[in-house]
């Protein structure tokens, strides 16, 4: 990895690598791979500055968290799991209009006594009671899950992690209700969850986002400036933060950052 | 902290043998219980503020496992293991280091401390007990050099009979104790409750629950179970029909309820308000409870007596602090419950702390609710607060 080079992380496989590559190439930022077709290198037509790195989407967002990459392609759910200060850490660039995916907090639909989340504390204090133990949450997404279980007074419950199939969890008896993602809410009714009123923890799409805390020589500098212009011609460059509003410090840190020396 | 210095450990430990000394010769019997302890019983019964700070893993087995976060409830469980009927009268006492997350340990937080204490299970008498706890506390921190500390102290027991006086239905008693040990949601829950309550969203099942008949609950469950047949929804994971009635009755129930009055939440909160030597503040708990018209004669009569047994343990009641609202730290908290503290040093100050927890025993598997109180010296602290040091 070439220390004047600015590093651009990209989804390796999948869907997301697909629209990712469409999404550059529409700007003019056409992908290649460097070396043989499934080397994990790659580098951007007419931009000799710049190296993409092929890497899974939960480690773009380790990466972006230490500095590793300057640039990546993620989902925002993913960020906002891994990186627990991302709005320091991070500069969401894009949101990029695929990848779409809401992060919600889902019961068994024959609750029919529970809609929101402030019913869902009641049915864990009666829950407690009844059973000598706390209603189980199977997610992936154990730190997005606690944030907002604590802004919303939800405290009767423990994290049960599930790396798969989280929503046959309730059904298995492994956990009471879950928190996952969903984008037509099919496979929830499938399985016989329901989504809570007011249980839309995070709306997801793939994101460009700069590490902040990512070294800057010059020519990467150089670089990045050279990418976000080329993205902005598309109209590419609204920034956005956690509720989806643009932060002024965000939009205005991009251009002022300096690289001490 | 604990291992930076052996200089250090030595004098922490030689502190620590004078204190476990003091509880031998009161009769303590000193236990070591388990740094690794299974995970589920502390992460169920410890509350939220500690559950987040618990070091929690998993062995090869795959058993979920936890470094012991205190160890109130480590000693539980050996007593439990020693009496697993809960009946027998029991008194430990131990000297060990707990586990805590901290998101930047440092010197007044370390993620790694000592704590020396004891637990007295099974004593009938309580408020005897309770004063034998605290007196005891009291000799070993003073044995150590700890002077110019004050006692905060406050009786959760109190604001349990308090709401059980007033004109409050038992569900929302029961959700104002579920709220208690979060301050904001308490205020939250007891605005909701005195204004009136929202209707079900859907309106089908709004209609159901208001067709539930209170008295005949399994008539109720049945009516519920025909519901959920009719829509095709399919009885799904551990929460059971019993649990999904329950909470439809109580909404039909909250329908048909006249909002908590606003004298009722003005008393709740006056109370909490309350504050004073333990005198002063049970006399104007007495005068709110007359104003009110409501009976605390017997809780009330429960804390003038462990007054009386305090001073015959030769502590000096005056100078005790009494909080109405104190002891929302630990959700397993029943009762009395106290801190030593040197005023003005914040977190580095709080050097013990303490109280009864009747039902713990019982939520960690013992048959029935058991009398227990306890209360653990920070000693670390305890060490670093002597001759006015840092």
């Amino acid at each position: 990895m070439s220390a004047e080079k600015l590093i651009l992380g990209v989804p390796s496989k999948g869907r997301l690598m697909e629209q990712t590559a469409d999404y550059f190439a529409a700007r003019g930022l056409a992908f290649a791979r460097t070396g043989h077709e499934r080397g994990y290198r790659g580098e951007i037509a007419g931009f000799d500055d710049v190296e993409i790195a092929y890497l899974s989407a939960s480690e773009i967002a380790r990466h972006l968290q230490l500095g590793r990459i300057h640039l990546g392609v993620t989902g925002e759910d993913l960020i906002r799991e891994h990186i627990a200060d991302a709005d320091q850490r991070c500069d969401f660039v894009a949101k990029l209009g695929f990848g779409r995916a809401d992060v919600v907090v889902a019961v068994p639909e024959c609750w029919i006594d529970v809609a929101t989340v402030a019913d869902l504390e009641e049915a864990a204090a009666i829950f407690y009671r009844e059973h000598g133990r706390r209603l189980r949450v199977a997610t992936k997404y154990m730190n997005l899950t606690r944030h907002f279980f604590a802004r919303a007074g939800l405290v009767s419950y423990r994290l049960v992690e599930s790396l798969g199939a989280t929503e046959g969890t309730p059904a298995a008896q492994t956990a009471e209700i879950i928190v996952d993602i969903t984008t037509t809410g099919t496979t929830l009714r499938a399985n016989h969850l329901k989504i809570l009123a007011d249980g839309l923890i995070l709306r997801s799409e793939a994101c460009l986002v700069a590490s902040r805390v990512a070294a800057r020589p010059d020519a990467v500098r150089v670089a990045e400036a050279r990418i976000r212009t080329q993205l902005a011609q598309f109209g590419a460059t609204a920034t956005i933060g956690a509720d989806g509003e643009a932060p002024p410090r965000a939009r205005a840190s991009a251009g002022k950052r300096k690289r001490p020396g | 902290m604990t291992a930076e210095s052996a200089l250090r450990f030595e004098a922490l430990e030689v502190q620590a043998e004078q204190i476990m000394g003091i509880f031998a010769r009161a009769g303590y019997e000193r236990v070591a219980p388990s740094f690794i302890q299974p995970a589920d019983i502390f992460l169920d019964c410890i509350g939220e503020a500690l559950r987040n700070r618990t070091y929690v893993f998993t062995d090869p087995d795959g058993q979920e496992l936890c470094l012991r976060p205190d160890l109130t409830i480590p000693a539980c469980r050996i007593y439990l293991e020693r009496n697993p009927h809960a009946d027998a009268p029991a008194r430990y006492a131990y000297n060990g280091p707990a586990f805590r997350y901290q998101a930047e340990p440092d010197a007044l937080r370390p993620r790694e401390f000592r704590q020396a204490g004891i637990e007295n299970f099974g004593a009938a008498d309580r408020e005897q007990a309770d004063a034998e706890v605290l007196a005891l506390i009291l000799d070993a921190v003073r044995l150590a050099g700890l002077t110019g500390f004050e006692i905060r102290c406050g009786d959760l027991g109190l604001f349990r009979a308090l709401l059980s006086a007033l004109p409050i239905p038992a569900r929302w008693q029961d959700r104002l104790l579920h709220s208690f040990w979060r301050p904001g949601a308490f205020q939250s829950v007891l605005r909701r409750l005195a204004s009136p309550p929202a209707a079900l969203p859907d309106p089908a099942i709004a209609a159901l629950a208001e067709r539930l008949d209170p008295a005949d609950p399994l008539a109720a469950e049945q009516e519920v179970a025909a519901f959920l047949d009719a829509k095709a929804l399919t009885l799904l994971g551990a929460r059971n029909l019993g649990e999904i009635t329950t909470r439809l009755l109580s909404a039909a129930a909250d329908m048909r309820e006249q909002p908590l009055s606003g004298h009722v939440v003005t008393l709740v909160e006056d109370y909490l308000k309350i504050s004073g030597t333990p005198d002063a503040a049970l006399a104007a708990i007495a005068a709110l409870s007359k104003d009110a018209g409501i009976d605390l004669a017997a809780p009330l009569a429960v804390c003038r007596r462990r007054q009386v047994l305090l001073r015959e343990a030769d502590i000096d009641t005056n100078a005790l602090h009494f909080d109405a609202d104190f002891g929302r730290q630990f959700e397993y908290y029943s009762g009395f419950v106290f801190q030593i503290e040197l005023p003005g040093r914040g977190i580095a100050g709080q050097i013990a702390g303490g109280g009864r927890y009747d039902g713990l025993l019982a939520s960690i598997g013992a048959e029935r609710d058991a009398p227990a109180i306890g209360s653990a010296i920070h000693t670390e602290r305890l060490l670093a607060s002597k001759g006015g040091a840092r």
